[in-house]
């Protein structure tokens, strides 16, 4: 009875310890963190103003993450990372939006002055 | 001793559970992804918008499973960002959408205008094709018409030329001149044509007819023989005669009169029997200047 109650503290104490300090480096996030970032920038959301500050804040979060690697807070770094690429790919999304409803505003825009001149 | 620090960490740990308000970033995402869920154009991409409910249900399990660790907020703010992601992404389908409609009520209206240009450019041909055939219509008339004329003048030359062999046919001042001997026509002292003076009538008739554009006159002449008063009344009669007869061969009545001018406008000796005979005569006039009627 008392063995049981040992090791379910054990297993109680131990699991957050696991959690901090022993998760392997975040390679993988880490590389589609920055594969995001690039796609972001070539979407174009450096000029866009509805999409710029998601990327800002996608190097900010990837810049911290490294940072938390070189203090082996692994865990901490993996999380990091996965707001960096969340980030990213809003500002992708967000870039795409403006270009896309640039590009029907100018479609019906000629359609109507197309209409002017047949009447 | 270890038992009751065993059962105090349980306490604690439920207690938690039930008592901890969700962090602002929960918050935040589950109003983001209800904002999302509600905007028509993101029904356009329904992939993504269950991603972003798939990410909030992975925030909404770590807060169940522990809501004070840092593991919540951050899967939180992946999970609202996810929700801002599917709304852009509904927004460029729908912009997509929206932009080929208008393309392709661009091809459809130009479409349009080349079709209704296309056939006014017919009807301005098919004008200028009626014009044209009445152009070249007018122009067959008109050179018939002057083949008609040609013809008309040829004859009336040839009738005269014709004439002009056999009666004394020659051109003065009023124009055309055919000179009939008074003794050939008429009996002496009268105004009734000889039979045997009809031949030369006749061909005098035909001539005439074919010069249809002029005005004749017939002039009845005498000697100075008797008195004018006689004179004068026998060259109106003899004149009057011969107009009659040419009307009876055909001639328009209206294209030719008659006057007598008795001894006043002779031609001949009225001393000798030979000028005397010439002056006893019947002149038709076929007149210089063609008359309006003609045409």
């Amino acid at each position: 009875m008392t063995r049981l109650r040992i090791g379910f503290l054990a297993a109680v104490i131990a699991a957050p310890l696991a959690a901090c300090g022993g998760a392997p480096k975040p390679e993988a996030r880490m590389a589609s963190s920055e594969g995001a970032i690039r796609g972001a920038q070539e979407a174009g959301a450096s000029n866009v103003p509805q999409a710029t500050l998601y990327l800002q804040l996608a190097q900010e979060e990837r810049d911290q993450a490294v940072q938390l690697v070189k203090d082996e807070k692994n865990h901490r770094a993996e999380m990091m990372l996965a707001r960096s690429e969340a980030d990213a790919e809003l500002a992708v999304a967000l870039a795409r939006a403006a270009h896309a409803t640039h590009e029907a505003q100018e479609a019906t825009e000629q359609i109507r002055d197309l209409k002017e001149k047949a009447q | 001793m270890i038992a009751k620090l065993s059962t105090l960490v349980l306490v604690v740990l439920v207690a938690a559970c039930g008592a901890h308000m969700p962090p602002k970033e929960l918050v935040d995402a589950r109003a983001a992804y209800d904002h999302a869920a509600a905007q028509e154009a993101t029904s356009l991409v329904p992939a993504e918008l269950h991603i972003a409910k798939e990410s909030l249900d992975v925030a909404e399990k770590k807060f169940a499973d522990d809501p004070d660790s840092q593991d919540v907020r951050d899967s939180a703010y992946v999970a609202m960002r996810k929700a801002q992601r599917a709304e852009a992404l509904g927004t460029v389908a729908a912009a997509t959408d929206s932009k080929h409609t208008a393309e392709h009520e661009r091809t459809r209206t130009q479409a349009e205008i080349i079709a209704a240009q296309q056939g006014k450019l017919a009807n301005a041909q098919d004008q200028i094709a009626h014009e044209h055939a009445n152009l070249v219509q007018q122009k067959q008339l008109t050179e018939q018409e002057r083949q008609a004329r040609l013809e008309a003048e040829k004859k009336a030359k040839d009738a005269m030329d014709a004439l002009s062999k056999s009666l004394a046919v020659k051109a003065d001042t009023r124009g055309t001149v055919i000179t009939l001997s008074g003794g050939v026509l008429f009996a002496t002292g009268q105004a009734t044509i000889l039979p045997g003076a009809q031949a030369e009538l006749n061909q005098v008739a035909d001539a005439l007819k074919t010069q249809a554009e002029h005005h004749f006159t017939v002039e009845g002449h005498t000697d100075n023989q008797g008195t004018d008063a006689i004179n004068n009344d026998l060259s109106n009669r003899r004149a009057n005669a011969v107009r009659d007869y040419l009307i009876v061969r055909g001639v328009a009545s209206e294209a030719i009169t008659a006057q007598g001018f008795g001894s006043t406008r002779p031609i001949g000796d009225n001393h000798s029997p030979e000028g005397r005979a010439m002056n006893r005569r019947v002149e038709i006039v076929v007149d210089r200047a063609v008359t309006a009627a003609s045409s």
